[in-house]
């Protein structure tokens, strides 16, 4: 409860600081809630009569569809690789991560590329003599798989922490008690690591209605690509707001429902367990079947979209790799370090500040900051559009006014607009490690700087920043490849005369040059396996 | 203001959380003189940590003030930051900054000056750590590290030198040690400080005067023997004390008969082995087992209690007279 009395006493810069901004970050989401209340534009009334029922239904299709598949992938290959003792079993492990290293949209192409007529697989089937039925993975179904394959180490990575960490005594306690492995697995071990694999589950969720790319190739109406289509076809913000507003309506539920299944349950185990669950032995029959098994997703979402890539590059290498190719490269490259930069210093602050400031209401109120990352990135460039233009269009006006100049639009179009949007995105991406860095840091070392007669700042550069430095390093890999992996928002918001790969990938792909697209893609690939290793290294660290 | 020779004065502080509904200190008041040391003791959630935090400035008051040195520096209107109280602080995890050596981390709290260097040898050489400036707080034992982060305390001469938990994460043998030398250093430096400890016997070594919290209340103030004689209740005597619990049917079984409404209690050294006592029972020993020199012997009662009492001789399986006298027993109100 926020008590007015020591408002006076409790209130400082920092209060002005957190709040300045929690303000920065909320006001694409505001914009979209304010913005409702302006009217609907002419097509809606179009849209809800054709459009709408369609872009539900999908949209909830591909929820529970990938919602089904993610959770057979994830967590199957999770309990394998924790519980039994398989070949090549260090690799398998993190190569069940890399399927996140390619972007949803570019499996997309790829599996188009590969299964479509004309593509990979006839080609294979037709040199070993062979002729394929007609099979097209371009519809929603598809769609689903790709989305599914691609997203499922979302799943993977808190299962297997879970039954890692966690579940080593109770699984002993239930077999002394006679259960079976099929019953400690159901009884046991999947209810424990309930509330885990939902959190994961949100997280893909949030990505397949964030998804645009992979939609709009495979022809299926979502609300994201419905957002596009107003926007960009119809020029109607109006509606783009509305289309917005029922998509955050979606994840709001989406949250809403995590959080009531979730409730007041907390399965952690008290102490600091460093019991490692013994894995088991297989017989050689079973050996080999756990082991297709597992390597089925790894397959399916690395090995054959990889594979279509690197097939393509050879294909089109001499054609794609240009001087302005390497230049696309080189402002995607830039684009990311400037955005993880001003991202990290963001989160930085976002944890600091309400460190600083007295006032609880306030601190806990930051927590909003990190929102951004739920909201679609579709929806949060519609946010920053509106407000930006209004103050474009404030600048031009007093320009003329009181100059008598002639003034363009200076902030919108520029990468301004884009940079503020990305760091809204991915602070959550950045406020995470940098969280967990001081948590482990502890309240105690700055306490005891402040006690010794040091200020807030000096305390800040001379403890808490130079310990903080391995969590700023964790925080800027993260960003830096989800921005070089983001679709949806570059493409409301990229400036005319600067690309990225990214984009660039996307425009060949939607002018029938899909094979093109694959050398912008390899380069997004390749930057997006660093971080996963590095985070599979983190996942092995925490289980020595 | 009339000035006193008072370091600290708390008049009528609380501290609530869960938007006002729990205290966790409640209208708590307190004076501390000028090179006085004090102890808090109290069970876990009793209040001691955020007492002192509220007078290090480390969390705001809901109520109340706190003049330090005669000036104020928390009321409903007032904060004074940390950094201005000039107090110093040893952490119980001791929070030396690990990524600075021992040198640094005792100046860190110094200002730039030509005697920082000297200053801070001093120091070192008065904790007993002369040529460990250039090691790490991790190179260091658990015991080095609670002389560092007192070395580090101590050099900016804080007016109040405040100690959370500061033998808890040392074994008994070294706790004992490093207990004496902190009370000489602080005596040599004449420092006023503020001990927080849950173990009573620190407690009662170290400080000139105790205080006990319970629920965030002083529940009582005294002197180490005061609180050990004169217990106000039940609570304090059980900090204070190592005794046996007995119910008017347990006093029936020696030949006592309590007032209702009366907890009754027998510290453990104060039964008597003969059956010169004013109250006694004659019963077999249920066992004697070896006990820091001595043997603790276990008894059952005809209520069906157990009473347990020390002894020089293994007892057990003998039948013996064990008693007490009246004035030796404690009695609170229920």
């Amino acid at each position: 409860m926020f008590r007015f009395k020591y408002l006076r006493r409790d209130f400082n810069t920092w209060s002005i600081y957190t709040l300045a901004i929690v303000a920065f970050i909320m006001i694409p989401i505001l914009t979209i809630f304010f913005k409702l209340f302006s009217g609907p534009g002419e097509s809606w009334s179009h849209m809800i009569k054709y459009l709408l029922l369609d872009y539900s239904l999908n949209s909830l299709y591909l929820i529970l569809g990938c919602t089904i598949l993610t959770l057979v992938f994830g967590v199957s290959s999770a309990w394998i690789v924790s519980r039994y003792k398989l070949p090549f079993q260090r690799a398998l492990e993190w190569l069940l991560i890399l399927p996140l290293a390619i972007p949803s949209y570019i499996t997309a192409y790829a599996y188009a590329g590969f299964f479509d007529y004309g593509g990979s697989l006839e080609f294979l089937l037709r040199n070993i003599g062979l002729t394929s039925s007609k099979f097209s993975v371009t519809n929603i179904y598809g769609l689903i798989f790709v989305l599914s394959i691609s997203l499922f180490p979302y799943v993977y990575v808190v299962s297997r922490a879970v039954f890692l960490y966690q579940s080593g005594r109770l699984i002993e306690a239930s077999k002394t008690l006679g259960a079976s492995e099929f019953q400690t697995f159901f009884k046991v071990v999947l209810p424990m690591a309930r509330p885990a694999i939902v959190g994961g589950l949100v997280l893909v969720l949030m990505e397949v209605l964030n998804d645009y790319g992979a939609a709009k190739y495979y022809g299926v109406n979502t609300f994201t690509t419905g957002i596009f289509r107003s926007w960009f076809a119809l020029e109607e913000i109006s509606t783009a707001v509305y289309l917005s507003a029922i998509l955050l309506v979606l994840v709001f539920a989406i949250i809403g429902i995590e959080r009531f299944l979730r409730g007041n349950r907390s399965y952690e185990i008290s102490g600091k367990s460093d019991f490692k669950l013994p894995k088991l032995a297989l017989s050689p029959g079973w050996r080999v079947l756990v082991f297709i098994v597992v390597s089925i997703p790894i397959f399916c979402g690395f090995v054959l979209p990889l594979g279509q890539l690197l097939y393509w590059t050879v294909l089109t290498f001499s054609k794609v790799a240009s001087l302005s190719f390497v230049t696309i490269a080189f402002q995607s490259l830039g684009i990311a370090f400037l955005t993880s930069l001003l991202t990290v210093t963001f989160a930085l602050l976002v944890v600091h500040f309400p460190l600083w400031n007295r006032i609880k209401l306030l601190s806990k109120s930051s927590h909003l900051a990190i929102l951004g990352y739920a909201i679609p990135g579709a929806v949060i460039a519609i946010g920053v559009m509106i407000p930006t233009l209004h103050l474009d269009k404030w600048f031009i006006k007093v320009g003329k006014q009181l100059f008598d100049l002639d003034l363009g639009l200076m902030i919108n179009g520029t990468l301004v607009v884009l940079i503020y949007a990305y760091i809204i995105r991915f602070i959550a991406v950045a406020f995470n490690p940098i969280e967990a860095g001081q948590l482990k840091i502890g309240k105690s070392l700055s306490e005891s700087s402040r006690l010794l007669g040091k200020g807030t700042l000096k305390t800040f550069f001379k403890i808490d920043l130079p310990l903080l430095k391995p969590s700023l390093f964790s925080a800027f890999i993260l960003v830096f490849v989800d921005t070089m992996k983001e679709l949806p928002l570059t493409l409301i918001l990229k400036p005319y005369n600067i690309n990225t790969l990214a984009v660039k990938a996307y425009e060949y792909a939607s002018d029938e040059l899909v094979m093109e697209s694959a050398l912008p893609s390899l380069c997004i690939v390749i930057t997006g396996v660093i971080p996963i290793l590095f985070l599979n290294r983190l996942i092995l660290n925490g289980t020595k | 203001m009339e000035l006193n020779n008072n370091v600290l004065h708390i008049n009528s502080i609380s501290k609530t959380f869960n938007g006002g509904e729990d205290f966790v200190v409640n209208n708590l008041s307190l004076t501390l003189a000028k090179g006085k040391i004090m102890a808090i003791v109290g069970e876990s959630g009793s209040g001691k940590t955020t007492l002192i935090r509220l007078i290090a400035g480390l969390e705001t008051t809901d109520g109340g003030c706190i003049e330090l040195n005669n000036t104020v520096v928390a009321s409903d209107l007032i904060f004074v930051p940390p950094e201005q109280r000039n107090i110093g602080m040893v952490f119980q995890d001791y929070a030396l900054f690990p990524h600075l050596t021992v040198f640094k981390n005792v100046a860190y709290g110094i200002s730039k000056s030509k005697t920082k260097k000297q200053q801070v040898e001093a120091v070192l050489c008065l904790v007993g750590l002369n040529g460990f400036d250039h090691r790490y707080p991790h190179q260091l034992s658990g015991g080095q590290q609670q002389r560092v982060a007192l070395a580090r305390a101590l050099v900016s001469q804080p007016s109040l030198l405040i100690f959370d938990e500061p033998f808890s994460n040392l074994d008994v043998n070294l706790r004992i040690q490093l207990r004496n030398e902190i009370f000489d250093i602080i005596k040599k430096t004449g420092v006023t400080a503020i001990f927080v400890t849950h173990d009573t016997q620190d407690a009662m070594v170290i400080a000139d005067d105790i205080i006990v919290l319970k629920q965030g209340a002083i529940i009582q103030r005294g002197t180490a023997k005061e609180l050990y004689n004169n217990s106000v209740n039940y609570y304090v005597a059980s900090l204070f004390n190592q005794f046996v619990m007995l119910s008017n049917l347990d006093l029936e079984c020696f030949g006592f008969y309590s007032q209702k409404n009366k907890t009754s209690a027998l510290r453990l050294n104060e039964f008597i082995l003969n059956e010169n006592c004013e109250f006694s029972l004659r019963s077999k020993i249920a066992k004697s087992q070896f006990f820091k020199g001595q043997f603790l012997n276990t008894l059952k009662l005809q209520s069906e209690s157990y009473i347990s009492f020390y002894s020089k001789e293994d007892l057990t399986d003998k039948v013996v007279h064990v008693g007490f006298n009246k004035k030796n027993l404690l009695v609170f109100d229920s």
